[in-house]
């Protein structure tokens, strides 16, 4: 056994034990932290197949960014443990199955009779990973690109219009209604008689 | 390194539609809440303006741009039409019903437009990756915007179950385009046409495998059963102008997808895809119209009503031939102008806290208002397919180009289903006329959505008893 | 000697996995947002596999657009999350069945 074959065995077994874990641990956060393994192996894996822009790119956006917010969210809100595994142990059985069937058959399918393909030999280093994705992002690829630049302004538009909310409740300073205050606004001067006694 | 500019003609309606938004996107930032019919303007204006420059910019022959990504024909120009004409519909009968209930805001029609320029990026895709974005940008901007009423529980309850269902169908596109870019070694969808073409009669048990899971989700994403889960709730929970907007113009871009995948794509393999939309229409058409029946809702009926629709669709394009191709096209188009209509009804009854969305409210709206009352029997009647309307002449070429392959047993099976589905629209007729109404008073409406509604009523009575003009069309789009 | 079909053995065990969780957690949203990455890294898996072996850059470009999209994604489903935890406090999917029918 090569020593990148023995590697590819490690990273995967801990792959798909972590990949197991998060569909099966009882907390959310454990989950979250499970599929954060799982994007740090699968980067790894990545980079043994010389896709190191993309490798990276997983571990700074998904593992730095993305896993982040769903666990800020996780945390954020008051999530009733116990409530959401109801019925968990009895879908146990029919989810295994499931899985199992699906994975056997898939399994059979890209298995060694229809994909045995060599490893091709390692690409020459003149040009590199990410050199050679952003030649073809900007220019043969160029239109998805933009499409991109598109899905990620929707995003930040709809997720700003689904979660801020201005409550009329709450109270807030404004400084300049502070700074615009005059003396007139605050205080009133009354003329009294003084009382007699 | 050289790389030659793209041609940039061929896109420049989407480039007009993506400059648009993101202006109405900063204008509507300065409005004040009373000047909001501004960007309303605009936005109809902006629909307006990338139609006439779909047809300045139109030319008879295929062009394709991008690096192979990009391709205007005239498939793409027709759909691209009507989809600006209905996404217009769509944003006339939703004024007034965001106006009352303080909806009134840019981000719809800025959502709204983005998922127009989806629809555009869908019907001129040319290859998995303009594909995919394509529709993810059509399902983001429609996720947002059902749960766009943000105190409605029900509304963000449909937007959880829309987007989890809506990315797993993506995952599962996805990964069964990975397995035909690793079998044709390209994205490109002619490239992998080609491959097939080689390949033709003996193809891999992988390739079958992927276009398993890309039928899959392309089943998903159109609400065919057994994936249809989401359409009723999503349809029932979204505020009515969503629904009226899901219900209506995605569904000419989703026939474009299917069209472009395996019309186009995987046309090689009709032969395996076939018996796989043959099951899916079954289903959709038994399942739909029956338990249409069962329900009070009519949000929820019109939503089975849908599902039984896609199976009338999968029909014409399981045919595998022009006429096929045709007939479905025509039907989709038949199919989402009654969509709009029948959703614009429902918009057009209710009013700040009524919805007018049970099938009761539909109760005597003859005498209280007949000539609404005859627009919605004009569309019952279409979507039932009762002669002389459209939605028959649109159920005739389906099955004739289903009996043209030599499949007159689903043809058979299709008309009993119609039958069956005529009568829960017939009901609505018989509510409308025969009962006594309740005595909620009907909502003044503008004279714009009036007009619009009368048009979109008689179009149904127009193009069916002028059926040629939209079939020829619909026949010059598909191409010889 | 890695085959290619060890990778994508690897990709449709994820996959089944995620197809796997999707059943066993269909209670709890925010787990189902996570089985969703999930399926779309096997997506992942499976393209850069294909495109190592075969030596095409292409599908490395469509990773990144998936990445690209998987994010956008992520956020407007959070948002959606977050939404719905307001309005019921719950993200209980099973808990959620106003609508019948």
């Amino acid at each position: 056994m090569s020593f990148q074959l023995a590697m590819f065995y490690i990273f995967s077994a801990i792959l798909v034990g972590a990949a197991a874990a998060m569909i099966t641990v009882r907390n959310p956060v454990h989950a979250a932290l499970c599929l954060v393994l799982a994007f740090f192996t699968s980067a790894a894996l990545w980079i043994m197949m010389e896709a190191e822009f993309l490798g990276i790119v997983l571990v700074l956006v998904y593992v730095g960014a993305v896993m982040v917010l769903f666990l800020f969210v996780v945390m954020m809100l008051d999530v009733n443990i116990a409530r959401l595994r109801e019925g968990f142990i009895r879908f146990l059985p029919v989810g295994a199955l499931v899985a199992a069937a699906m994975a056997v058959v898939m399994i059979m399918v890209v298995g060694a009779r229809h994909f045995r393909i060599e490893p091709p030999a390692p690409a020459a280093t003149d040009v590199g990973n990410t050199e050679m994705l952003g030649r073809l992002i900007y220019t043969e690829y160029v239109y998805p690109f933009e499409l991109a630049a598109v899905i990620l302004l929707v995003a930040i538009v709809a997720a700003i219009t689904l979660t801020l909310r201005r409550r009329p409740g709450t109270r807030h300073i404004d400084p300049a209604e502070q700074v615009k205050v005059k003396r007139e606004d605050r205080i009133r001067i009354v003329k009294m008689e003084a009382e007699k006694k | 390194m050289s790389f030659p500019i793209p041609d940039l003609v061929p896109a420049i309606p989407e480039m007009f539609v993506l400059a648009m938004a993101c202006t109405i996107l900063v204008v509507d930032l300065f409005l004040k809440d009373d000047r909001r019919d501004v960007t309303y303007g605009l936005t109809q204006f902006t629909l307006f303006g990338a139609l006439v420059l779909t047809w300045i910019v139109h030319v008879p022959e295929a062009r394709v741009t991008f690096s192979g990504s990009f391709i205007a024909d005239p498939l793409s120009d027709t759909l691209k039409s009507f989809i600006y004409v209905i996404a217009a519909g769509v944003f006339l009968y939703s004024r007034p019903y965001l106006k009352e209930r303080g909806l009134f805001k840019g981000e719809y029609y800025v959502l709204g437009l983005f998922a127009v320029l989806g629809m555009l990026v869908m019907v001129s895709a040319y290859s998995f990756v303009t594909l995919y974005l394509g529709l993810e940008l059509l399902s983001l901007c429609l996720y947002a915007l059902v749960a766009f009423d943000r105190d409605s529980g029900r509304a963000s309850e449909a937007a959880m179950k829309y987007f989890i269902l809506g990315a797993l169908a993506s995952g599962m596109l996805l990964y069964g385009m990975s397995f035909l870019y690793g079998l044709s070694g390209s994205l490109e969808i002619p490239v992998v046409a080609e491959y097939l073409i080689a390949n033709a009669g003996q193809f891999s048990v992988p390739l079958t495998f992927a276009l398993v899971f890309v039928v899959v989700g392309l089943a998903f994403k159109l609400g065919a059963v057994p994936f249809h889960m989401w359409v009723p709730d999503v349809y029932h929970g979204a505020p009515t102008p969503v629904t009226l907007l899901i219900g209506s113009a995605p569904k000419i871009a989703g026939f474009a997808i299917i069209m472009r995948l395996l019309a186009d794509g995987l046309g090689a393999m009709h032969a395996d895809w076939q018996g796989m939309l043959v099951l899916l229409a079954v289903l959709s058409l038994a399942v739909g119209n029956l338990i249409a029946i069962a329900q009070t809702n009519i949000k929820r009926m019109l939503a089975y009503s849908t599902i039984s629709h896609v199976g009338f669709l999968l029909l014409g394009i399981l045919a595998g031939t022009q006429e096929g191709y045709a007939a479905a096209l025509f039907y989709t188009v038949t199919y989402a102008i009654m969509a709009m209509g029948g959703f614009g009804m429902i918009i057009l009854l209710s009013r700040q806290g009524f919805e007018a969305e049970n099938l009761d409210d539909f109760k005597g709206l003859n005498e209280r208002n007949p000539w609404l009352a005859f627009m919605m029997l004009l569309l019952m009647f279409s979507m039932a397919g009762v002669p002389p309307t459209v939605g028959f002449y649109a159920k005739l070429m389906v099955l004739q180009a289903v009996v043209q392959i030599g499949m007159t047993w689903l043809a058979v099976y299709a008309v009993i289903f119609s039958i069956v589905g005529a009568f829960y629209y017939l009901r609505v007729v018989k509510l409308m006329y025969f009962d006594k109404p309740a005595d909620e008073p009907l909502p003044v409406r503008g004279l714009d959505v009036t007009v619009v509604m009368s048009v979109n009523g008689l179009l149904m009575v127009v193009l069916g008893i002028f059926p040629g003009i939209l079939m020829s069309i619909a026949a010059l789009a598909v191409g010889p | 000697m890695i085959t290619l079909s060890h990778y994508l053995v690897l990709g449709a065990i994820l996959f089944s996995l995620s197809v796997a969780g999707v059943f066993l957690n269909r209670k709890n949203a925010i787990v189902l947002l996570m089985c969703v990455e999930l399926m779309l890294l096997a997506v992942n898996m499976n393209f850069i596999a294909f495109s190592h072996y075969s030596g095409d850059p292409a599908g490395q470009v469509f990773v990144f657009f998936i990445l690209t999209v998987a994010a956008a994604e992520a956020a407007i489903g959070l948002a959606i999350l977050v939404l719905l935890f307001r309005n019921r406090r719950t993200i209980n999917v099973q808990d959620l069945d106003e609508m019948k029918g």
